[in-house]
C-alpha cells in the first residue's frame, strides 16, 4: 500500500520536475537564498525586484531563521575579528548546542564538531566521522571525507592523504550568516545528509547599485610557547626510585642506553630544543571584495588570501579564495543566479615522528629517542629539509538555480556540486629512517552533484489563514575515491618520486625504472545516491499561531536493497502566547511557545550493507592489515576482520523532540530562549563481537539506540544603552546534555568492545576502568580469600609487593574485567560561552569567553611516562618520545612508585588515578576597534567611506583548569590526554576593514 | 497541480504523452538509480560463479591460516619460547612466555591466545567446501577433478588447522560446517574427537591430493587453474602434506604406530626427481644461505608444509617472522635483538665442533656464522633464518621486512619424526638410520650403532639443533617428556594440562560455553 502510495507521488513529482524541464528554459530563484540575514557585517540593499523574490523562496527555508534574533546564529561581525581558520573554530562557544574542541593547535587538521551530544560511541577515528553534521554553503551540502581510506592503515593517527580540514576552505569575510539548525522540523526539509544537525551557511550576496568595494586585511603573529625544558638528568632522576625499590641485575644492565653516561652532552646537556621547535611565526589575511551591478543584474566578487600559522613545527596552512556570485532577472517574474566558490590549500604539516611513522608504518629502532639539545635537533632538521611533504586541496563548490514565479506559484531548480580534490606528495630521506627512505603519492577526490526541485504554492484562503505547500525532489550522486601508493627503499635521496613504467607490454609494468623501490599500491572508490520526495505544509492562523508539517520519503543506494526507502514525518507548531494572552502587557515584548517533532533517515557512509552477505579482501592482520596476496595470487574471504554483514539491516534513524520557550522583555533589551530536546538515535549499527568460534571478529548489528537530551539557555541583554556613553550588550549561551544508551543490538544488555563497555542505561562516552586503591608495600599486604586460602591474583597473575591495590569489586579474589567500573565521562555536560560588546565614543570592544566543565580525561601521558619500561621494550608505534616531551610543568601530577617490571602493567592506563577533571574556562577573544571613517579626517574626504574600522585581536589568552596536562582541549576522540596535540597558541593580529 | 496545467495552455496532448512517457520511464530509472553496484566486495550474487572465483577462495583460506600461524609471530611466540632455548633481551612479554607466565596481561599475550583467526581458517574451508561445487553448473571451466581437489584442500587444511590448536589449548569447539551466517555457541569438544575428526579427514583428502600440481599428476592431469607446476610449488597442500600431517597429529597421540606407518608413505612418496621443486634433503648452504634454495624465502618445493610471503608481490612484511624477533645490527639496523640463544645454551646444544650449523671452522679456526654470528658477544646474533627482502645476499638490511616462510614441516623434520617413532618402537637400527639420513648433511658426526646413548635423547638433541628456530622447541619438550616422563617439573605441567595455552579473555567474553583451560584458573 505504502508502495503505490509512494509511487504515485513519485509520479506527481516528477511529472512537475518533468514540466519544469520542458518549459523551464525559465524559471527559479536562488532556493537557498534567504533573505533573513542575522547580523550583517555590511548593510545589504538589495534591489526591490530581487528582494521581493527572494523573500518568496525563501519560504523553502524560513522556517530556519523562524527563532530570531541571535539565537543558533552565529554574531558573524564579530567573529570576522578574529584569525580563526576553520569553521569549527569560528563556531567554538558560539552558540548552545554545538560542542568543538580542537585536539591540536596544529592550522587546517581535521576537526570535530558535535551538535547536541554524541549520536554513537567512538570507539576510533573513523567513528567521527559519522557523528559530525553537515555544512551548506549555499545550500550545498558539503561533502567531506570519507572514512573508507582507514581500511588500508594500520594506524589512525591521520588520514591517508592530505588530511587537511575541508571546512576551513570558508572564509568569514565572504560570509553573511552561520546558522547552526537543530529544529526537528527544519531538519527534516534538509533530508538525510542532516541527521546530524546543520549549519546553514550563506555567502554575502550580490547587490545592485553603484559599485561597492569591500577591502579585509589583518596582520598578526602566533605567539611562542614558554616551556620549562628538562634533559637526560631529569629523567635519569625520575627513574631512579623506580630501579632503587625493584630492579634486578638484569634489570639495571638494560639501563636506558642514552641515560647511561652522565657526561654524555647530547641527552645530559642543556636541553634548548624550544628554541628551534616553537616559533614566534606570522599570520595575515586579506581578502576584497566588489558588487554592483543593475536591479536586472547584478554580481558580487570576493577574493582572498589566509596564512594561518601553529606556534610549533612550522605548521601552516595557506588558503585562497575566490567567489563569484552573479543574478539575473530577465523577467520580473524570473530569476536566475549563480554562486561559484573556489579554494586551495596548502598545508605545511608537523613533523612529528609519529605522524612521519604513522604513514610509512615501517618502524624502525625507537629505543633512543630526540635529544633534547639544540645543536642535535637542528641536525635532525637540517636533515628534515629534504623531506617532501606537500599537501594540497583544491575545492570548487557551485550552484545554479532558477526560480520561477507565476502569482502564487513558485517554482525552483538548482543544480548543485561540490568537488575537492586532494593531493598528497611524501617523501623521506633515507637519513631519517635508518638508511631506508620513503615515497608516498595520494590522490583522492569527493565529488558530489545534487539536482533539487521545488514547487511551492502559497494559498490565502482567507485574511486570516494561511498556507504554504511546498512539493520538492532531489537526486544527490556521491563518488569518492582515491589512488595511494607508497614506496620503501628507493635506491637514492634524490630520486623522490615513485615513477613507475606504464607500458602494459613492458615485463617491468608498474615497476620502477629505477629499481629498488618496493611499491605498494592502494586504490578505492565508493558511490553513492540519496533519492528524496518531500512534501509540506505551513499554515498560519493570523499571527497566532503557525503549524508545520512535512512528509518524505528518502531512498539511499547504501541501504539494503529490501529497506531503502524510509517514509519520515515531521510535525512543528509556534504559538505566540504574546499575542493570545499578553497583548496589554508591557513587561514582555515577545513571547512564543515552540514544539516540534520529527523523525529522519541516516543513511550509512559506508556501501558495505546494501551487498549483504559479502566476500573481501582481508588476509592481513593488526600489524599487516594490507597483504595483498597469497602465493603471488589474489584470494577473497568472508570479512573476518570486518565483521559479518547479514540481511536485516534496516536504516537507521533518529527522532528528535524540541520544545523551546523564547521571551523578550524590556522593550527587547533583554531576550531569552529556553529549549528541552530529546534526540533519540535508532536502529544503528554497531559492529559487536561475535563468538570468536564463528571466525568472525565481529557482526555488524542493527538495533543499537542512543538517546541525548539536555537543555539550552540563550540569553541576550543590552544592559547599558547610552549612544553617547558606554553601552554593554551581553550574550550568553549554556547548554546541558546527557547520552544514554538506550538499547543494544540483539537486546543485549552490555557489551565488551576492546577497552570499551556498553551498558543499556548509561552513557556511551564512559571510561571503564579499575578503582585504584594504593599499593601493597609488601607481600603481606595482599589480601587472603578465606574460603580457599589464596591470595588477590590479577587475572591469573600473583600479586607482588610493588603491585598497585585495585578494588576487588566483587570480592572474588580476582582482578579481572569483572572488577572495572564505568567512571567519568568523555563529553562535557555543560558548555557555553560568553560574548560581551562595549561600545563608548566610536570604541568597540568585544571580550569573549567559552567554557566545558565536567568532561574527564585520562592521562595517557602521564601513564607512559610511569610505564617506561614496556614503552621502550616494545619497540612500536607507542614507544616513540618526541623531542617535545623534555619538557615539565608545575602541574604535572605525581604517582605512587609501583614496580614497572609486573606483569600485571602497574601503570596500565585504564585505572582512575590517569583520570582527570578536564574542565575549563578560557578567554578566547579580546578585540579592540574603531571605526576611523566618524572621524573628521576622512568625513571631511571626498571618497566616500562607508567604514574604516581598525582593530587589535588576542585569541587564546587565558585558560582556567585544574588539569595537569598542557591543555585540557588536546584530548583525543577517546578521551585520552597523550601530549601529542600541538599547543593552541596565543595570537595577536591588527587589522582593518574597509567598506567604499 | 491540474489547476496549474489548465491555466498555462502551452501545453498540448502531444506534449502531455510525451511527458507521461518520461515521467514513466523516469520512474522506473529513478529506482534502478538507487542500484550502485560497490566495487569494493563480492556479493552472494557474483561470488561462486565463475573459475577465478573457485581459485581466490581456495588462496583465500590458505591467506588465512598464513594469517593465524604468521600473525604477533605467533607460530614462534608459541613454538619456541617456552622453556626454549631463547632469552629475551628486554621485552617484558616474551620473558613472562618464556618463563611460562602464559597469563602475564601484556596486549600481545590477549591477541595470540584468541584463537578466532584458526577459526576463521575453519570456516573459510567449510564454507569452500559447501559452496565450490555451486561453481559447477555456472563455469563449464571448472572441472570436477579440479573442484574434487579444492574441496580436499580445504578438508585438509582444516584439519591442519584443529591439529595445530588442538596443539596449543587442547580441548577446542569442533565445528564442522560453516554456519553462514549462524552464529551459534559451541562448547569445547575433547581433543580426541577433534583429532579423530582431523585425522579422518586428513585421510579422506590425501586419498583426492596429489602429489604434484601442475605436472600431469595421475590425479591431476594437466595444469592446475592454467599454471604449471612452478606457480604452485609449496603454495598448495599435497598428498605428502597430507601424510606429515597425518604423522605429526599421530605422534602428538603418542600412536607412533601409525606415526611410522604415515612417515613411511611420506618418505617412499615424495618424488625422488632431485627437482628444486620437490621435497629433498637440503645442504647445510641451502639451509642457512638464504640464497635461492632456501627453505624459508619464497615458496618453495622443499616447503612441505609451509605459508609463504612471496616478496615479488608485495607479501613482504615486518611482523609474522622470526627475523623480528632475532635479528639486530650488523644484519639489521635494530642495535639489540628481542631475542637470542646465550652462549651456554648454544654450547650445550651443538657439543660437535665439527657440525657446520655451529661448531669450528677447521681451516680459519673460527666459530662458524651459519646459525649464529658473533657468537662471542654477549648476544649472538641468531641468523639461521635470515629472509631480509628477498633473501638476497646482497640486501644490506636497512629495509629490514622479511619474506620468510611460515615453515611447517620440510624433509628432515619428517625423517626426524620417522627415527622418533621407529624409536619408540624399538627399532633402533632404522631410527638410527632416519636420524642419520635426516642430519647427514650437517657435517657432524652421526649416530653410531654401537653407541650406549640414548637413541631417543639423540634425536631430540638432533631436533634441537636442526629446527632451532622453527616453532618445534615447546612441542617437542611435551613430546619428548611424555615418552620420558622423567622430569616432575614437567610431569607436573603434563598432568595438570599445564602444557596447553590460556584463552584469550576476548573469546571467553564472546562465549560463555567456553571456559578457561583448568592449569590457568
Amino acid at each position: 500500500m505504502v508502495r503505490i502510495i509512494a509511487s504515485t507521488i513519485y509520479t506527481v513529482l516528477l511529472f512537475m520536475l518533468c514540466l519544469s524541464k520542458a518549459e523551464a528554459k525559465s524559471y527559479t530563484a536562488p532556493l537557498n537564498y534567504h533573505s533573513i540575514l542575522l547580523r550583517q557585517d555590511t548593510v545589504p540593499q538589495d534591489s526591490v525586484e530581487l528582494k521581493k523574490i527572494d523573500m518568496a523562496i525563501s519560504k523553502k527555508i524560513s522556517s530556519i531563521a523562524i527563532l530570531k534574533g541571535t539565537r543558533d546564529s552565529v554574531n558573524v561581525k564579530m567573529s570576522a575579528l578574529s584569525p580563526n581558520l576553520s569553521l569549527q573554530q569560528i563556531l567554538k562557544g558560539n552558540t548552545s548546542g554545538l560542542y568543538v574542541q580542537e585536539i591540536t593547535g596544529e592550522p587546517g587538521t581535521e576537526q570535530s564538531m558535535l551538535i547536541r551530544g554524541l549520536s554513537a560511541p567512538i570507539f576510533s577515528r573513523k567513528d567521527v566521522y559519522a557523528v559530525q553534521p553537515v555544512v551548506y554553503l549555499n545550500g550545498i551540502p558539503l561533502a567531506q571525507d570519507n572514512p573508507f581510506a582507514f581500511e588500508v592503515q594500520k594506524y589512525d593517527y591521520n588520514r591517508i592523504g592530505p588530511a587537511t580540514n575541508l571546512l576551513s576552505a570558508i572564509d568569514i569575510n565572504n560570509i553573511n550568516s552561520i546558522e547552526v539548525i537543530k529544529d526537528p522540523v527544519t531538519l527534516a526539509k534538509l533530508g538525510p545528509n542532516a541527521a546530524n544537525g546543520a549549519i546553514w551557511i550563506t555567502t554575502k550576496n550580490a547587490k545592485s547599485g553603484s559599485r561597492q568595494i569591500s577591502v579585509n586585511s589583518y596582520f598578526g603573529m602566533v605567539q611562542a610557547t614558554n616551556v620549562n625544558t628538562v634533559n637526560g638528568a631529569f629523567e635519569n632522576k625520575f627513574r631512579q626510585p623506580f630501579y632503587q625499590k625493584y630492579a634486578t641485575t638484569a634489570d639495571r644492565a638494560n639501563y636506558a642506553s642514552y641515560l647511561r653516561d652522565s657526561t654524555s652532552n647530547d641527552y645530559y646537556g642543556p636541553s634548548n630544543w624550544n628554541d628551534l621547535y616553537f616559533k614566534t611565526a606570522p599570520i595575515h589575511s586579506i581578502d576584497l571584495s566588489l558588487t554592483g551591478g543593475s536591479e536586472r543584474a547584478n554580481f558580487r566578487f570576493f577574493g582572498g588570501n589566509t596564512r594561518s600559522a601553529g606556534n610549533a613545527d612550522q605548521t601552516a596552512l595557506n588558503r585562497y579564495t575566490a567567489a563569484f556570485q552573479i543574478n539575473m532577472a530577465p523577467f520580473t517574474w524570473f530569476t536566475l543566479s549563480t554562486k561559484i566558490n573556489a579554494t586551495r590549500l596548502d598545508r605545511d604539516r608537523n613533523r612529528s615522528v609519529r605522524d612521519h611513522f604513522g604513514e610509512t608504518t615501517y618502524l624502525t629502532d625507537f629505543s633512543t629517542p630526540l635529544a633534547p639539545n639544540k645543536g642535535l635537533y637542528q641536525s635532525f632538521l637540517n636533515e628534515y629539509d629534504k623531506v617532501i611533504d606537500d599537501n594540497t586541496n583544491t575545492l570548487l563548490q557551485g550552484a545554479v538555480s532558477m526560480n520561477i514565479k507565476l502569482n502564487k506559484v513558485n517554482f525552483t531548480t538548482s543544480l548543485l556540486f561540490d568537488y575537492m580534490e586532494g593531493v598528497r606528495d611524501v617523501f623521506y630521506p633515507s637519513t631519517l629512517m635508518e638508511d631506508n627512505n620513503y615515497v608516498s603519492n595520494y590522490f583522492g577526490f569527493n565529488q558530489r552533484m545534487i539536482l533539487n526541485n521545488a514547487f511551492t504554492y502559497a494559498l490565502d484562503l482567507n485574511k486570516n489563514n494561511h498556507f504554504d505547500f511546498e512539493l520538492g525532489q532531489s537526486l544527490q550522486d556521491d563518488t569518492y575515491k582515491y589512488n595511494y601508493a607508497k614506496a620503501y627503499n628507493g635506491p637514492s635521496d634524490f630520486i623522490k618520486i615513485n615513477e613507475v613504467d606504464g607500458n602494459k607490454d613492458h615485463d617491468d609494468y608498474l615497476e620502477s625504472p629505477y629499481g629498488g623501490f618496493y611499491i605498494f599500491r592502494f586504490n578505492d572508490r565508493e558511490k553513492s545516491k540519496l533519492l528524496s520526495f518531500y512534501g509540506s505544509v505551513k499554515y498560519k492562523y493570523k499571527d497566532l499561531l503557525t503549524l508545520r508539517g512535512s512528509l518524505r520519503n528518502d531512498g539511499t543506494s547504501n541501504g539494503q536493497p529490501d529497506s531503502r526507502w524510509m517514509i519520515t514525518p515531521a510535525i512543528g507548531a509556534e504559538f505566540n502566547l504574546k499575542s493570545q494572552f499578553l497583548k496589554e502587557n508591557t513587561l514582555f515584548d515577545a513571547l512564543n511557545l515552540t514544539a516540534s517533532w520529527s523523525r529522519m533517515m541516516k543513511p550509512f557512509n559506508d556501501d558495505r550493507f546494501a551487498g549483504g552477505p559479502q566476500y573481501r579482501v582481508q588476509m592481513g592482520w593488526n600489524e599487516e592489515p594490507t597483504l595483498p596476496t597469497y602465493g603471488g595470487r589474489g584470494g577473497i574471504m568472508r570479512p573476518y576482520t570486518s565483521g559479518w554483514v547479514g540481511y536485516g539491516i534496516g536504516l537507521p534513524y533518529v527522532d528528535q523532540l524540541n520544545v523551546g520557550v523564547d521571551a523578550a522583555f524590556l522593550k527587547g533589551r533583554l531576550n531569552a530562549g529556553l529549549t528541552f530536546y530529546k534526540k533519540d538515535d535508532k536502529r544503528m549499527v554497531l559492529n559487536l563481537p561475535l563468538v570468536t568460534e564463528s571466525g568472525y571478529a565481529s557482526i555488524n548489528s542493527s538495533g543499537m539506540d542512543v538517546s541525548n537530551t539536555g537543555i539550552e539557555l540563550n540569553l541576550n541583554a543590552a544592559v547599558l544603552q547610552n549612544n553617547k556613553g558606554l553601552s554593554w550588550t551581553s550574550g550568553i549561551n549554556l547548554s546541558f546534555n546527557r547520552n544514554k544508551l538506550t538499547a543494544l543490538p540483539g537486546g543485549l544488555d552490555e557489551l565488551i568492545i576492546g577497552d570499551r563497555k556498553l551498558k543499556v542505561g548509561k552513557a556511551i562516552d564512559a571510561f571503564w576502568l579499575y578503582e585504584n586503591n594504593g599499593i601493597f608495600n609488601s607481600t603481606a599486604e595482599i589480601p587472603v580469600n578465606p574460603a580457599t586460602n589464596k591470595p588477590l591474583t590479577f587475572d591469573g597473575n600473583a600479586l607482588k609487593a610493588g603491585d598497585p591495590s585495585w578494588k576487588d569489586q566483587n570480592g572474588d579474589y580476582v582482578i579481572n574485567d569483572a572488577d572495572k567500573v564505568l567512571k567519568g565521562n568523555r563529553l562535557p555536560k555543560i558548555t557555553g560561552g560568553w560574548s560581551n560588546e562595549f561600545n563608548y565614543a566610536g570604541f568597540n570592544l568585544n571580550i569573549q569567553l567559552f567554557a566545558a566543565i565536567g568532561q574527564k580525561a585520562l592521562n595517557q601521558y602521564d601513564a607512559n611516562r610511569y610505564d617506561f619500561i614496556n614503552r621502550e621494550t616494545s619497540n612500536n608505534i607507542g614507544s616513540i618520545r618526541e623531542v617535545n616531551s623534555w619538557q615539565t610543568s608545575s602541574k604535572v601530577k605525581s604517582y605512587p612508585i609501583y614496580n614497572p617490571w609486573s606483569d600485571v602493567i602497574p601503570y596500565r592506563v585504564d585505572q582512575d588515578i590517569f583520570l582527570e577533571n578536564a574542565s575549563y574556562v578560557k578567554l578566547r577573544t579580546v578585540s579592540l576597534g574603531y571605526d576611523l571613517s566618524k572621524t573628521r579626517l576622512f568625513s571631511k574626504m571626498k571618497a566616500d567611506f562607508k567604514r574604516i574600522y581598525v582593530y587589535v585581536t588576542a585569541n587564546n589568552l587565558l585558560t582556567i583548569t585544574s588539569f595537569s596536562g598542557s591543555d585540557p582541549e588536546l584530548i583525543d576522540y577517546t578521551g585520552m590526554y597523550n601530549g601529542y596535540g600541538m599547543a593552541i597558541p596565543k595570537t595577536y593580529t591588527l587589522g582593518i576593514k574597509f567598506d567604499l | 497541480m491540474i489547476y496549474f496545467i489548465n491555466r498555462n495552455t502551452i501545453f498540448n496532448k502531444a506534449v502531455i504523452t510525451v511527458l507521461l512517457i518520461a515521467v514513466i520511464s523516469m520512474n522506473f530509472s529513478c529506482k534502478k538509480a538507487l542500484d550502485v553496484q560497490s566495487t569494493r566486495l563480492s556479493t552472494e550474487k557474483t561470488q561462486w560463479t565463475t573459475l577465478e572465483d573457485g581459485l581466490s577462495g581456495l588462496l583465500g583460506m590458505y591467506a588465512l591460516m598464513r594469517t593465524a600461524m604468521a600473525s604477533n609471530n605467533t607460530h614462534w611466540l608459541m613454538g619456541e619460547l617456552r622453556l626454549g632455548d631463547f632469552q629475551a633481551t628486554s621485552r617484558s612479554d616474551l620473558k613472562a612466555i618464556i618463563r611460562g607466565d602464559l597469563k602475564a596481561s601484556y596486549p600481545i599475550m590477549n591477541e595470540i591466545t584468541n584463537w578466532r583467526r584458526f577459526y576463521s581458517v575453519i570456516n573459510s574451508t567449510s564454507l569452500f567446501i559447501e559452496r565450490s561445487g555451486e561453481i559447477l553448473a555456472k563455469d563449464k571451466r571448472y572441472t570436477k577433478v579440479n573442484n574434487d581437489v579444492d574441496i580436499a584442500q580445504a578438508r585438509a587444511l582444516r584439519a591442519f588447522a584443529y591439529f595445530y590448536m588442538v596443539r596449543i589449548w587442547g580441548d577446542v569447539p569442533l565445528i564442522t560446517s560453516s554456519h553462514d551466517g549462524q552464529f551459534e555457541e559451541h562448547a569445547k569438544t575433547d581433543q580426541k574427537k577433534v583429532l579423530a575428526f582431523a585425522e579422518a579427514e586428513l585421510l579422506a583428502a590425501a586419498k583426492v591430493l596429489p602429489i604434484y600440481y601442475g605436472l600431469n599428476d595421475p590425479q591431476l592431469p594437466g595444469d592446475y587453474y592454467g599454471r604449471n607446476r612452478d606457480s604452485w610449488n609449496g603454495v598448495l597442500l599435497t598428498k605428502i602434506s597430507a601424510y606429515s600431517i597425518l604423522s605429526h597429529l599421530s605422534a602428538w597421540q603418542g600412536r607412533y604406530v601409525d606415526t611410522e606407518v604415515y612417515t613411511k608413505f611420506v618418505m617412499d612418496n615424495y618424488q625422488k626427481d632431485g627437482s628444486q621443486s620437490s621435497p629433498r634433503y637440503i645442504s647445510m648452504d641451502d639451509l642457512t644461505e638464504n640464497g635461492f634454495y632456501s627453505p624459508f624465502a619464497f615458496k618453495r618445493g622443499v616447503q612441505i608444509v609451509g605459508f609463504a610471503f612471496e616478496y615479488g608481490n608485495g607479501e613482504a612484511t615486518a611482523n609474522g617472522h622470526i627475523e623480528q624477533l632475532t635479528l639486530a645490527a650488523p644484519l639489521i639496523r635494530k642495535p639489540v635483538p628481542d631475542m637470542f640463544v646465550p652462549k651456554d645454551t648454544i654450547r650445550s646444544a651443538f657439543k660437535d665442533l665439527k657440525d657446520l650449523r655451529f661448531g669450528l671452522d677447521t681451516v680459519t679456526k673460527l666459530y662458524r656464522t651459519n646459525y649464529f654470528l658473533n657468537y662471542n658477544t654477549e648476544m649472538p646474533i641468531f641468523k639461521k633464518i635470515n629472509v631480509r627482502q628477498n633473501g638476497d645476499l646482497g640486501n644490506d638490511g636497512t629495509f629490514a621486512v622479511f619474506s620468510s616462510a611460515v615453515l611447517f614441516t620440510r624433509l628432515e623434520e619428517i625423517t626426524l619424526l620417522r627415527a622418533e617413532a621407529l624409536a619408540v618402537l624399538g627399532a633402533r637400527n632404522e631410527a638410527i638410520d632416519a636420524l642419520n639420513t635426516a642430519s647427514s648433511r650437517r657435517g657432524a658426526t652421526g649416530f653410531s650403532n654401537t653407541s650406549n646413548a640414548d637413541v631417543i635423547d639423540a634425536i631430540f638433541a638432533e631436533r634441537r639443533r636442526e629446527l632451532m628456530g622453527e616453532g618445534w622447541r615447546w612441542y617437542d619438550l611435551v613430546r619428548y617428556n611424555r615418552i620420558k616422563r622423567n622430569n616432575p617439573a614437567f610431569n607436573r605441567l603434563l598432568d595438570e594440562n599445564g602444557i596447553y595455552w590460556p584463552i584469550s579473555r576476548d573469546v571467553l567474553n564472546a562465549n560463555k560455553l567456553i571456559v578457561q583451560n583448568s592449569y590457568w584458573n
